[in-house]
Order: structure tokens, then sequence, then C-alpha cells
């Protein structure tokens, strides 16, 4: 055993990087300075067959093993760790969980387009309060006669946006965990699934990176990827084999700026010798060569495990881990030897140096790599007290969750302002719009959605005649530069604890939530009816701020002068009714234990969060043994 | 000597009264008594449907062979094996030995584990079996966690009467009367028989339903509990407060002030609210000491109203033992679906609201702690009044949802 590639492989090298070398290395430093994703290249890979490598030759694939499929990678991610990730994207995450669980159906209108290279694939499990632990996923997939109805959205999506075909993780049992996760294979152009920005990212710019939104998005049964319940599994079983990818994209970063170095450390010349030969840099040139030695060992091995289907994953958990903290150790050092030359935009190991870091973060940090690779050695840890699980309540507390739907616009913002009125707020007096946040009684807070700085006139508009203060999101104040800094509202700007907080066109980033927890009623106006802003207001309107603002104005707008409004004095907040959770429990008609799935039955190793249609059927009543048959629901 | 009635044709109530118990279960006070039902059938076959009490044993068996009058006792039927009904099976089934007991197999259990001695008499009977005695067949109707496992009710085909178990049942002695309408049931018994449900029965609401739902499949002429008046009319009145305790929905709208003070600071406080709320026209208040008052009485009252107000002091930095006691029978008895205020008081480290809060929500199902809290330093004064007219708002508001 020699631990060597073939030569097939190293075949299959060449043509790569040719390929590479020639369609990609030119336009790496445009693409990345224009954020712009390389559609033509993907496109020729296609022709050469490389988007569906791993995959059997039925389904339109190249028939080709993992350890072929990692060199592709590695060889993209040489000249451009960007374009890596875009092949790595598409074939471990987009098109692995349709292989391994889709139907014959779904694989062939799904699986054989993006094998061929006809369609690009995406995966989205990430969700601002779901990152390393799944079991935070909000996005719901209700399920309507057809149709599962799919609301919520995913941020830092990989060919988010250029992908066709997405598969998409979500709750389809609310508040019992990673259990209640399904998958859906979603497609591009479907009603109410739209895209957000594209990320500004530090590297693999060529990238494209967007947030995904669902809002009533009506996804077919047949599209459920395997069966409900089973996401979790999915995209654990998914993200096993994505490592490997990743860690083939660390390893031809790392790869590229050792290569660049080399050859730089051999033409530069100081103290009259090559800078190479010097012996800090030849020592330093010696680790890095036997650093990527090592990390390209571990990511071969893991694909010829994957490749021989021998267990894998914690070995492509070392490879992706310890590939990735290698790649920036050696990117560091490789724009060392460059020296101020490095520094500057354009420069190879620039790009690299950036390009390197997004490694340890994405598809698992190298925290839960190592959290995988432990729990391979050591087994589950010993059952903490979990303690009940608890449903998940708003940022902003229990809100009344008023959404005015019935009727027109106009007769929308009517019934809001009634209740406004009714509770107790005056609309003939006013403050200074220039009242700092933090002693305003009431604050008009203007967000993304408002649009252009134009629009600001409206949020002035309607904070004078709701005798309100002037906020905004951060973004507003920070990016779009429409209020000063000192304006806007959040966790890491101002607090409000004042009494009525409208919202124009703020979606509820966490941090800015965080900032409005005191306010003793919150409005929120958005057209994203799924905008978590809703779920922490006690009133919301979903429309177009352009629509709603002018007419809200003119309905608090009595035609006359405001009075100045007296000394704040904090309001009463109404309780909301508590809601009861949203599982059933189920009562033993042999004694009355209650079995309450928040709790589970820790003695049986039933886990919280499990229901009791899952309960296993010899189990029975921890208090007095009878069977589950006898249990009725409580 | 024998004290029986008749209930209707060919059946006879042979129970008793018993006036002597202080605490039923050896917890619940009974000023008022409780009788202890029973109830014998003449046809072909003579059944006599559950026993007493052993302390009412001698006058039991006195009014059976008076009304058998010389007849032998064929069946024995056990709806249900609590010991204030089962206690006199052995006693009876010594003095007429031909007897066979029909049963539940769960009562058989039971019975064994009691020591009586069924053996070679038993004949075991399930949920939709019918029997025959003659003119009256029976059909039987299991009843779990009503509120023991074994339980059933026997109904009776022939003339529509329910032997309804510790179902219906109340507290408080017959004295003569002994159907619904020869009582004023809404004014003299209602309080001791939500008192008796709510305390005995209340943990297991979903059971009740689920016995309420295959009631409703028949026609019912007469309930025929094992404690309080026999219902032959009005059925409605009561099924509809089974149906709302057992649902823990409220019955009426009002505020239970549960209050714990210990020298009467924060009794003075709780007077100031139950003013205040009156003067705002809320006067469905009941308010409780709760260091004089039996928690059952407590309970019974927190299945009544819609609000639940509970003021305590803080005791060694906890909530006062009273009023702890009666948030863990809440908890206990699935009390749930409440809007509760909370009123804290102490001297230098007041907490009391704090850990009843934590509790409701943790503890309790589905409690709804109003935002609105007061919290008495020693004694009321500008501040804590302020936040009682807050309070005040608050459940009046909570009143109107």
């Amino acid at each position: 055993m020699l631990f060597q590639t073939t030569e097939q492989h190293e075949a299959f090298r060449t043509q790569i990087r040719e390929f590479a070398e020639a369609e990609v290395k030119p336009i790496a430093f445009m693409l990345d300075k224009n954020n712009e994703f390389p559609e033509e290249a993907v496109k020729k890979l296609a022709k050469m067959g490389m988007m569906g490598l791993p995959y059997p030759k039925k389904y339109g694939g190249a028939g080709k093993d993992v350890l072929t499929y990692a060199i592709a990678v590695e060889e993209l991610a040489r000249v451009d760790g960007g374009t890596g990730v875009i092949l790595s994207a598409h074939v471990s995450l987009g098109s692995y969980p349709i292989f391994a669980f889709g139907t014959e159906e779904q694989k062939q209108k799904y699986l054989v387009p993006l094998v061929k290279g006809e369609k690009i694939g995406a995966f989205g499990l990430t969700e601002p309060n779901a990152g390393s632990d799944a079991g935070g996923t909000e996005t719901t997939a209700e399920l309507q006669g057809d149709h599962y109805i799919l609301n919520g959205g995913k941020i830092f999506i990989t060919n988010g946006g250029v992908a066709d075909t997405y598969v998409v993780f979500a709750v389809t049992t609310p508040n019992i965990g990673t259990r209640g996760i399904s998958a859906f294979i979603v497609e591009k152009g479907w009603e109410g699934f739209e895209f957000g920005d594209h990320y500004d990212k530090m590297g693999i710019r060529s990238s494209a990176t967007a947030e995904l939104i669902f809002n009533d998005v009506k996804v077919p049964k047949a599209n459920l990827l395997g069966k409900e319940g089973q996401g979790f599994k999915i995209a654990m079983a998914t993200l096993d084999g994505g490592r490997i990818g990743i860690a083939s994209q660390a390893l031809g970063i790392a790869q590229g700026a050792f290569e660049n170095a080399v050859e730089y450390a051999k033409e530069r010349e100081q103290f009259g010798m090559p800078i190479a030969h010097q012996q800090i840099n030849s020592f330093k040139i010696a680790d890095m060569a036997t650093k990527i030695r090592a990390a390209r060992f571990l990511v071969y091995s893991s694909a010829e495990l994957k490749e021989a289907h021998e267990p894998y994953g914690m070995e492509s958990a070392m490879a992706k881990q310890y590939a990735s903290d290698i790649c920036l150790e050696v990117v560091n050092d490789a724009l060392q030897i460059y020296g101020g030359n490095g520094y500057l935009k354009g420069m190879e190991v620039e790009r690299a140096y950036r390009d390197a870091k997004i490694c340890t973060i994405y598809e698992g940090t190298n925290e839960i790599q190592r959290v995988v690779i432990a729990s391979h050695i050591l087994g589950k840890p010993p059952k903490q007290q979990t303690g009940k699980l608890k449903a998940k309540g708003p940022i902003t507390g229990a809100r009344k969750k008023k959404i005015f739907t019935e009727g027109s616009a106009k007769d929308q913002v009517n019934a809001l302002v009634e209740a406004l009125k009714a509770d107790g707020f005056d609309f003939t007096v006013g403050i200074d719009p220039q009242t700092p946040i933090i002693e305003a009684d009431r604050v008009v807070s203007a967000g993304k959605g408002i649009g252009d700085k134009g629009n600001m006139k409206l949020i002035e508009a309607l904070a004078h005649q709701a005798g309100a203060a002037i906020g905004s999101s951060r973004p507003v104040a920070e990016t779009l530069k429409y209020v000063p800094l000192n304006r806007y509202v959040g966790m890491s700007g101002q607090k409000f604890n004042g009494n009525l907080y409208i919202a124009c066109g703020i979606s509820g980033a966490g941090q800015h939530l965080k900032g409005i927890k005191g306010a003793t009623t919150i409005v929120a106006i958005n057209k994203n009816k799924n905008a978590p802003i809703f779920k922490n207001a006690d009133y919301g309107i979903v429309g177009d701020v352009m629509e709603i603002l002018p007419l809200l104005t003119k309905a608090l707008d009595n035609g006359e002068e405001k009075k100045p409004a007296p000394p704040m004095q904090k309001m009463r907040k109404a309780t909301p009714k508590k809601e009861a959770p949203p599982w059933k429990s189920y009562v033993c008609s042999g004694c009355g234990y209650e079995y309450d799935p928040a709790q589970g039955d820790p003695d049986a190793d039933v886990s919280p969060g499990t229901m009791f249609d899952a309960l296993p059927e010899e189990w029975i009543c921890p208090d007095c043994g009878e069977e589950k048959d006898n249990f009725i629901e409580g | 000597m024998y004290c029986v009635r008749k209930v209707t044709d060919d059946l006879y109530w042979v129970g008793a009264n018993d006036r002597r118990l202080t605490l039923f279960e050896n917890i619940h006070p009974i000023p008022r008594g409780v009788s202890y039902n029973s109830y014998l059938l003449l046809d072909e076959k003579t059944v006599l449907f559950d026993t007493v009490d052993w302390s009412a044993g001698r006058q039991f068996l006195e009014n059976i062979e008076h009304v058998l009058n010389g007849r032998k006792l064929d069946y024995l039927l056990i709806n249900h094996m609590e010991p204030d009904h089962g206690a006199s099976i052995e006693e009876v089934l010594l003095r007429y030995p031909e007897a066979q007991v029909i049963s539940t197999e769960k009562a058989f259990m039971l019975m064994h584990q009691f020591n009586f001695n069924v053996d070679g008499r038993t004949i075991q009977v399930a949920e939709g079996d019918t029997f025959s005695f003659g003119k009256h067949e029976v059909t039987f109707v299991s009843a779990p966690m009503v509120h023991w496992p074994e339980a059933m009710v026997t109904y009776d085909l022939t003339n529509g009467v329910l032997f309804a178990a510790d179902a219906f049942g109340s507290f408080g002695s017959l004295d003569g009367r002994l159907f619904n309408d020869e009582v004023n049931f809404d004014r003299d018994w209602i309080d001791d028989a939500r008192r008796y449900y709510t305390n005995i029965v209340g943990k297991y609401g979903p059971h009740v339903q689920a016995l309420l739902k295959k009631a409703s499949t028949v026609d019912i002429k007469m309930i025929c509990p094992l404690h309080g008046p026999v219902w032959r009319n009005d059925f409605a009145y009561f099924i509809d407060k089974y149906d709302k305790w057992s649902r823990y929905e409220p019955e009426e709208k009002g505020v239970l002030i549960a209050y714990a003070s210990m020298y009467g600071n924060t009794e003075s406080a709780v007077n100031a609210l139950a003013t205040k709320l009156a003067e705002r026209g809320m006067t469905n208040i009941a308010m409780y000491d709760v260091s004089k008052t039996h928690v059952s009485q407590l309970i019974s009252e927190t299945f009544r109203l819609s609000h639940l107000v509970l003021a305590s002091v803080t005791y060694n930095l906890g909530i006062y033992p009273p009023m702890h006691n009666f948030l863990m029978d809440m908890k206990a008895l699935h009390v749930q679906n409440r809007i509760v205020a909370v009123m804290e008081s102490g001297s230098w480290a007041p907490k009391s609201g704090s850990l009843m809060t934590e509790f409701l929500d943790e503890e309790l199902k589905t409690m709804t702690v109003l935002n609105e809290q007061v919290s008495v330093l020693s004694s009321m004064n500008e501040s804590s009044a302020l936040e009682m007219d807050q309070m005040v708002e608050g459940i009046l508001e909570s009143m109107n949802d």
C-alpha cells in the first residue's frame, strides 16, 4: 500500500487543473471584486460532466468515485475558493440528499438534471436561531391537503439565488426539537419563494450566498424527502459527506497559497539570495508542506472510506477540521512570505487569506467537528438533566399578536388606530422627533423596507402625527445612513422602553427585538407576513409601507397642532392569555398518570419531545404498568 | 331498625347517613355529613348495587334484611371498590352465602388485595356486556379513573336507571330526603357537590369527559350515585356543572381572593383590593384566609370562579406554607385555565410574588399570570396602592376577553 492516488486520479487532476487554470484563474480576481458568480465556467463544468461526478451513470452522472470528486473541488479551490464551494454545495449538499433519500420519481425529476448540470442545487438548513443546533429551526411546513405550506426563511445559503433546486428543512411537528423536522425539495420560481440580498462576504465572493424567504410556498406532498420527521437525520447524513467537500476546498486553498508562496520565495531576493533559502522561510515552507500532506491524507482517506461504504463520519469530520485549521495557518504563512506585496488586492494570496476563513465556519464549525469526533470516540455524553421542553416565546415577551386583516388597507389602519386609542394612547399630543430614543414615549422606526431615502418623509410625517420620535433599524443608520447612528434601536444601539413602538418595514432581527423588549405596545407594518416582527408585536398590518404609512398618518391626524406631551408615564401592558402547549397529552386509565411530551419518560429512555404516538408499542405506564392502548387523550 | 326508601318500581335505597365522620378520606371536612348509597333491586333475582362504609354496616345489614323480606340475595354488583362503598362486601357475602359477585377484572383484583374471599363466586363483566335479572336487563360501562381504575357504571336498560358509582355524588347526609327535587340543590347542595367533585375527582377531567360522552348516548331516566341525592330530573343542570368542571372551565366570572397574612397587613391590602373591585362593579368576590380555610374549599372555589388573586406574605424566604399547600393542591388536581393576579408582601426580602408566579408558570397548566403585580413592603402605601389600581385594571380587562 503506497497511499497514492491512481493514474486515473492523476489524469483527472490534470484535466480539471487545466480547466481551472484556463477558465477560472484569469477571472478569479474580477469575480472576487464584483461579488460575481462564474456562470460561464459552471456551464462548462457541466459540459465536462463535473456537476455529477460521484453519481451513477444511470442518473446521468460520471460514475466516478468520491476521491475524484474531492480532487475536483480541491483543484478548483486551488485557483478560487469560491468556485470550489459552488461545486461542493451542488454535489454534496444539493444533490446528495435526493440521491440518498429520494424516491425514484424524485430522482428522475430532480437528481438527473442536477447531476447533468442542467440545474444547480443548494441546501437550506441554517436559520437565525438554528445554526449548529438544528433543533432551533423555525421554518414551518404545514400539511394542507395535497400540499405543505412552507413559511419562514433560511440564511447564508450557498448557491442561494442561482440554484434551481433546494433541499429545505422545515418543522412539521412543532416544539419537539429535531424530531419534528422534515426535508423538502423546493423549486426556484414557486410562488412565495424569494431571495434576500446576496451577502457581501469577506471571502469566497464568487460563490453566491443568499437568504431564502418562504411565504406560503405550496410544496406538493410528493416533494417531501424521506418521511416526516426524518429531516434531521437527512441533514446530518448529508453533512457527513459535505465535510469531504469543504475539506477538499480548504486543501485546495492551502495548496494554491503554498505554491504561490514557494514560487514567490524563490524569486524574491533579499540579503543576496532568494528568501526561500533563508532558514526562517525554508522551515516555514517545510511546515506548510507537511501540514498540507497530512491534510491531504485525511481528506483522501475519508473520500475512499465513503466510496467503500465504510463508516466515515468521524474521519470526514477530522478531515474538515484539520484541513481548514491548517489552511488558515498556511495562507497566513504564505501571505507573510509575500510581505507587503501579499497585502495588496489582486494578489492571489490575499484572496486565499480571506477565502480560507469560511472553511473553519461553515458546514459545521470546527467546534462542532470536534463534537462529532469526540462523540465517535466517547459515545453520547451522559444524560444531563435536560428539564422540560418548553415552547420558545417571542424575544419581546408575550405579545397580543393581533394582525388586522379585515377589509381594505384603510379599514385595517382604522382598526389599528381604534385599538391604540382604546389602550389609552392620546394622539393629540406630540414630542420633538429628535427626542433621544431612551427618553421618548413613542418611536416610529424605519427598517430597510422603507426603500429609497426619499421615503423617510413618510416616516417623519407619521412620527409627527403619532407624537413620536424617529428611530430606525441598524442597517438604516449604519449602511444606508438615513438617520444618525445614535437613532438606531436595538441591543447594540438605543434601547426603547417607552409606550409605543411603530416598526415600519423592519423584519425584526434578534438584536433589534431585544432592544424593544421594554416597549408597552409594539406595532408592526411589513409586507412579509412571516417577518419575525409580527410574532413580537401587539398589533400588525401586513402591507407595503408606501401604502400603509400615509393612511396611518392621515388616520392619526386630527387637523390640529399637537399639544406638548405630558411627562412620560409608563402605561400598563396587557397580559396575553397563556396558550396551551401545542402538543396533546395522554392520560393513563389505570392510574391517571399523564404522559407529557415535554418531559418524556426518562426512566424508559424516552427523551423530552417524544410525542405519545411515537412511543414504542411496548411502552407501558411508568406509574402503574398499564399498556399504551389504555391511555386516553387529555 | 331499618331505614329504607323506595327509589322506583323494584328498586330500594338501602344506604346510610354518616354525620359522625369529621374528615372524608381522612382529609376533607364534612360538616354536613355524607351518605353512603346502596340500592337493592327486587326482580326475579335480587341484586344489591354496591355496599357501604364499615361504620354504617349495622344499619345497612338491617336495611337489606328488611327489603329482602326473607328472600335470598342472588347477586352483589360492585361498581366501585373504594372502602366507603366496598368495606361491607365481606359481611354481605358471609350473610348471603348464595350471592354471586358481579364486577370488573380490576375490582376483583382489588377485592383480593383487601383480603375479601370471593373465590368461586365471581362473575366478571366488561364494557358492553349485558346481564338480565328477570324483568331488568343491565349493561355495563367502564368508567376508569372516575376516580379509581376499576370503576364502572351500570345502566338498567329496562327503566333507564344509571348506577353512577362516584359520579354525580355529593357530600351531605340525606336526612330523609332522597331525590334532587326534594331539596334545594342549587341553594343548599351545590357547594358540597362541587367540593366533593373537585377534590375527589377533579384531577381526572379527561376521564370524566369520556364518561359524559358515553352517557350522552343513552336515555337516562334516573341517576343513582353512591353519595348524595338521587337525580330524577333536571339532569342538564348537573351535567353542565360536570362538563365545566371536567374541562376546567369556570362556572362564573368572579374573583377568588385567597390571602395569607400573619399580622393583618396583607389582609388589609386585599380588603382594599376587594373594595376597588367592587367599586368598579366586580362584586362576585369570594375571599378566604388560607390559614383558616380548608384547602378543599379553596380548590372548590377555584373551580367555580374565573379569576384568582393569590396574596401571600414571604415566609422564610418562601411562600407562606398554607399558600404553598394550596398551590400544590392546585397542581395535584390539574387546575388550569385560570387568570391569576399575584400580590406579595414582606418586610425585608419580599419574594413570594416571584415564587408564586414561577410556580404557576412552571408547575401548573395554562395559568395566565397578570403582568400587574402588587408588592407590599410591610404595609400598603401609595406606591402599592398605585400598583393595586393597575391590578384591578388588569383583572377587569381580562374579564372582557
